[in-house]
């Protein structure tokens, strides 16, 4: 069998394993930047809790994959829990990091200027340092979104969801007929995922930040 | 330019070497590690762990994880930064989009998939799980490079041909140098990933500490695969320590 053969003759299994792929990494993304978000806002002004927040993240990204989903099978059990928990906690150090360098990376004279202009605390952050920093913020979820598609597809090794169960079903089969063709559907579908949500990525920069950045160069 | 540099791990803030801050992390490895003895100690073995959690067979694989580790990461010094110098070159500038969307999208081909794929070409064994291992751990090291190089102030290298050095001198004695911390926060990225990819190693038959996490997956042997999944955390902590004393003890001076 060839590999287009197989996939089209797989493509129920494969679509939905892609989609389900997807899916697990765009809920990790979404709850990590609702948190990584909230934690750079928090601590940006703190040193010492910013120093603390990213020190933590750091190392929780040091901690290699197959170790994390392992260690968490005792605790969530196999499958969607624990591959859901171990994304989200890889997902925090890059949006935390590009998130508290944004904000603090706002020019101090036109901070000034939006005070001078009567904004308060919360509308300067709402209206001027959120809008400044997002190109930034945005960059670290879509580094982190990058990653976790990557690291999804060791997850299907302890029953998650995912492509990954194709590459270790071409691993157990090592030498049997379709086994090759199984190891390239789910890397190359992995890699499809990625440049989608990379397009997907651009079109929201594109679409989100504020006209005066774009038309610095 | 710079938000994208950010991604990779641009140098960390050197902390003010106050001695007592560097011996943070080692003394959490010590404690969890203590811990961890002392926790098996508590269990009951049966045979089946007995044979997997002994001195002399966490060693081993220990030492093959290392092994793998520093031979992959020497061959990613080795390809890398080269080839990083290489692409910096002002003639070659066309290539650095390429390679910086590279190193971007080739975060997400999935480790296992390049393992297993390469067991195809060559088999199962070391030698593949090298090749899946430096396959993965070359753009981030290359990335830096080209990144570092390309940062730096063009004034300093138009002053340093304003003394008469010529092109090699100024690529050893002021690009090279002034790139150092950059290439350094590369390369300790890479070894902490190649310390957790490695445990990747044993799907293909390459040993290390990856082989006692899978085994007590397989076995239904939790207390196997904890000491697997602690012991490579504790590996890749450490690893990351020695990399931030490197980062210090290496930068050049003046900077």
């Amino acid at each position: 069998m060839t590999f287009s053969e197989y996939v089209v003759s797989r493509w129920d299994t494969l679509s939905l394993a892609a989609v389900e792929h997807a899916l697990v990494v765009a809920l990790a993304i979404a709850i990590a930047t609702a948190v990584g978000v909230g934690v750079g806002l928090l601590t940006y002004e703190r040193p010492k809790a910013r120093g603390a927040s990213l020190t933590v993240s750091a190392g929780i990204l040091t901690i290699p994959s197959l170790a994390l989903l392992t260690l968490l099978i005792p605790i969530t059990g196999l499958g969607w829990g624990s591959t859901l928990i171990a994304l989200t906690a890889y997902a925090f150090l890059p949006i935390i990091r590009n998130t508290v360098t944004g904000l603090s990376g706002v020019d101090a004279a036109t901070v000034e200027a939006g005070r001078g202009m009567g904004m308060g605390a919360v509308r300067l952050l709402l209206r001027l340092r959120l809008p400044l920093a997002w190109p930034l913020i945005l960059t670290g979820v879509r580094i982190s979104a990058q990653m976790l598609i990557g690291i999804a597809a060791i997850a299907a090794y302890v029953d998650g969801p995912g492509l990954g169960s194709q590459i270790f079903e071409g691993l157990s089969r090592l030498g049997s007929v379709n086994s090759l063709n199984a190891t390239l559907a789910g890397t190359l579908g992995i890699v499809i995922i990625a440049v989608l949500f990379d397009a997907f990525f651009s079109a929201v920069r594109h679409l989100t930040t504020p006209r005066g950045l774009r038309v610095r160069p | 330019m710079t938000a994208e540099t950010l991604t990779v791990g641009k140098p960390r803030n050197p902390v003010r070497a106050s001695g007592l801050r560097h011996l943070i992390t080692p003394a959490a490895i010590l404690i969890a590690l203590t811990a961890l003895y002392a926790w098996v100690g508590t269990l009951e073995l049966d045979s089946i762990e007995q044979r997997s959690l002994n001195a002399a067979v966490i060693l081993a694989k220990t030492v093959e994880h290392l092994r793998m580790t520093v031979i992959a990461t020497a061959l990613v010094v080795i390809i890398a930064i080269p080839l990083g110098i290489v692409a910096s070159r002002a003639k070659n500038r066309l290539v650095t989009p390429l390679i910086l969307t590279a190193g971007n999208l080739g975060q997400a081909v999935p480790c296992i998939g390049l393992l297993v794929l390469a067991t195809f070409v060559l088999g199962v064994g070391f030698q593949t799980a090298l090749v899946g291992l430096v396959a993965y751990a070359v753009l981030p090291v290359l990335r830096n490079t080209m990144v570092g190089l390309q940062q730096i102030d063009p004034a300093l290298i138009e002053a340093a041909r304003g003394m008469g050095m010529t092109k090699g001198q100024i690529l050893r004695r002021v690009e090279l140098k002034l790139a150092v911390p950059t290439i350094l926060a590369g390369l300790r990225t890479a070894l902490v990933l190649t310390v957790g990819v490695a445990t990747l190693g044993a799907f293909v038959a390459a040993g290390g500490l990856g082989e006692l996490i899978i085994n007590g997956l397989k076995l239904n042997r939790l207390p196997v695969t904890i000491v697997g999944g602690v012991l490579t955390a504790c590996i890749a902590f450490f690893i990351d320590w020695l990399g931030g004393l490197a980062e210090n003890l290496l930068k050049p001076r003046g900077m």
